[in-house]
């Protein structure tokens, strides 16, 4: 297994223009805002005033970064990242030279995996440098940067850093379950862009569409549909492991009301069905699908 | 059934698309390859050879029938495919990264990553020197020869080759087919090539199938398919008398000064007498043997649907 993760890390590492443009781009991109945020404060009293008034605490900074991961453009780059990973293999015409090497399901397993190696690092890295870079910049601008380390809140930044990171990362798999499947129904890196970030628009919007569809069709236990949403339980988790309540929500129309309020089981268990089966049905479909090319 | 031998298949059938957009790519394919063999897969462009090639390699799943590989089905048993090398309509890599590092990614997927084993296939096909550059610089012959590295990466027991010299310039395909030969007459692999260079299959193959329109229409070792249709060059004057003499029995052609007439070595007194008999001059009658593309030739123009 360890050889079969090398040989997708080496191949995709290996695409330094993907890996520099769709995923090193974060760590990069918080080492090049420091610099330029550094510049800026350097040469600007006006600047550093601003920047003073600005209370910013290095655990919310290192905890925030991996809310980029459900950040439009953060999500985009993602979900290409995801698309040439699945879809390459047809571009390049390499399933022929890959499939006969090992079994159908290891391989795409695999590439879910090292996905989710590339995006966890990614996200870590850019996560201390953002903060160690807001450190360099509060000191600049001779700003405070609480709080003082201590037990307690190393505890609790620990304990926020690891629910921001898992759900961050939940969320990224699940849009990339939707990039995978779509890569590989079209065959193609543009194809699976497209639909995925489509799916994931739509996803969004699934609170007005459900809303707009009961209306309707006046049929208002339709709403009841939302409660089944990646979105919605995402939240209701993050909820729940903050402040041990969870996210209730309503949705209304006209006279019609509907409150949506789920225990931690429920989301957790829609959460799980969504991420397995998202990867079940791509590694169901590769399993049964020729290769042409 | 399924025997320990390289290859069978078993009413091997696949088609693509549905309704009136159906295609019968492979139809019923039968075939056995022994241990040993050099097997030639031949037939005109759309036959069929591709897509059993890619069945073989559970690229693509039949519709019906079976392929096995060393007795096992390649379906429900992939991992028999390890036993396997292949280049399929060309060879095919991730251009973006070195050469070395291609057959590293194709290694470890199989779980098979041996640095001195790539090391050694670089240097066999040619290429260690330029092991380190980007395969996006490659010409087609230097592909081609990677591409018979990496199917030899696993050190397989069959190697099944696509037409491993397409692209090639007369220098390259004399140089894979070169290599081809010495796997397996030096190092005894089983090899089931599809080529279109018939001279190359003659040269190389024990045996050949000629497949055409997804099923097989002749199949033999290359000695006696050949023998079995021998051309007589015959000389003798009258033409036209000979012509009439030999022409309810044989298939002759006129030509200029000779006749040619489709019969084999063991004919020729009765072919003489006949003509002797009917009063024309002898000079000359020498069997030839025609080659493997005079054969392929004739057995596509008589399997051809004719409007």
């Amino acid at each position: 297994m360890l050889n079969l993760f090398r040989a997708e890390w080496n191949k995709i590492a290996g695409h330094r223009w993907l890996t520099s443009c769709l995923i090193w781009i974060f760590p990069v991109g918080a080492v090049a805002f420091t610099l330029v945020m550094a510049l800026i404060l350097s040469l600007s009293e006006s600047a550093r005033l601003a920047f003073r008034s600005d209370t910013v605490q290095w655990t919310e900074q290192l905890v925030g970064t991996w809310g980029f991961l459900n950040n439009p453009l953060g999500r985009l780059l993602l979900i290409g990242f995801t698309a040439v990973m699945f879809a390459g293999e047809y571009q390049w015409q390499t399933w022929k030279s890959i499939i006969p090497r090992n079994r159908r399901v290891p391989l795409i397993l695999n590439k879910f995996v090292t996905l989710g190696v590339f995006v966890v690092v990614a996200f870590a890295l850019m996560s201390v440098l953002l903060t160690l870079g807001m450190g360099l910049l509060r000191a600049i601008a001779d700003a405070p940067y609480p709080p003082e380390l201590s037990a307690s809140v190393i505890r609790t930044t620990v304990s926020d850093y690891t629910r921001s990171a898992v759900l961050g990362f939940i969320s990224t798999l699940i849009a990339a379950g939707y990039a995978a499947l779509a890569a590989m129904l079209t065959r193609s890196i543009l194809g699976g862009v497209l639909v995925a970030y489509a799916v994931t628009f739509a996803e969004n919007l699934s609170a007005v569409g459900l809303i707009l569809i009961a209306y309707f069709l006046d049929l208002p236990g339709i709403l009841q549909l939302y409660r089944f949403t990646p979105g919605y339980n995402l939240l209701n988790l993050d909820a729940w492991i903050r402040t041990g309540a969870g996210n209730p929500i309503v949705l209304d129309y006209g006279a019609n009301r509907v409150e949506l309020a789920d225990s931690f089981g429920f989301s957790a268990v829609v959460i799980a069905a969504w991420v397995i089966g998202l990867i079940g049905l791509t590694t169901a479909l590769f399993r049964r699908q020729d290769i042409t090319s | 059934m399924s025997t320990g031998n390289p290859i069978v298949t078993e009413n091997l059938t696949k088609h693509f698309g549905r309704g009136h957009k159906r295609i019968e790519a492979v139809k019923a394919l039968n075939l056995v390859l022994l241990p040993g063999q050099v097997y030639g897969f031949l037939g005109p462009n759309g036959a069929g050879k591709t897509t059993t090639i890619r069945l073989l390699l559970g690229l693509l799943h039949p519709t019906s029938g079976h392929a096995y590989v060393y007795g096992k089905d390649v379906q429900r048993h992939p991992e028999v495919l390890r036993r396997v090398g292949a280049i399929v309509e060309g060879a095919s890599f991730y251009n973006f990264l070195t050469a070395r590092r291609n057959l590293e990614v194709f290694a470890r997927t199989a779980n098979r990553y041996d640095p001195a084993r790539i090391d050694a296939l670089l240097e066999q096909v040619g290429l260690a020197e330029r092991a380190n550059q980007r395969v996006k610089g490659y010409s087609t012959g230097m592909k081609q020869r990677l591409g018979l590295a990496a199917a030899l990466l696993s050190d397989p027991d069959l190697l099944i080759f696509d037409e491993p010299t397409n692209g090639l310039d007369p220098s390259g395909m004399h140089e894979i087919r070169e290599f081809i030969r010495r796997l397996a007459t030096e190092q005894g692999k089983t090899i089931f090539l599809s080529s279109h260079l018939l001279s190359e299959v003659e040269q190389i193959c024990d045996r050949v199938a000629i497949i055409q329109r997804g099923a097989i229409v002749r199949e033999g070792a290359v000695g006696d398919l050949l023998d079995a249709k021998t051309t007589l060059r015959v000389e003798a004057s009258p033409l036209d008398a000979a012509r009439a003499a030999l022409g309810d029995r044989w298939h002759v052609t006129t030509n200029t000064t000779w006749l040619s007439v489709e019969a084999t070595r063991d004919e020729i007194p009765a072919i003489v007498r006949r003509l002797v008999q009917h009063n024309v001059d002898v000079y000359q009658v020498t069997s030839q043997r025609q080659s493997l593309e005079e054969y392929f030739l004739s057995v596509v123009e008589a399997e051809t649907p004719h409007a």
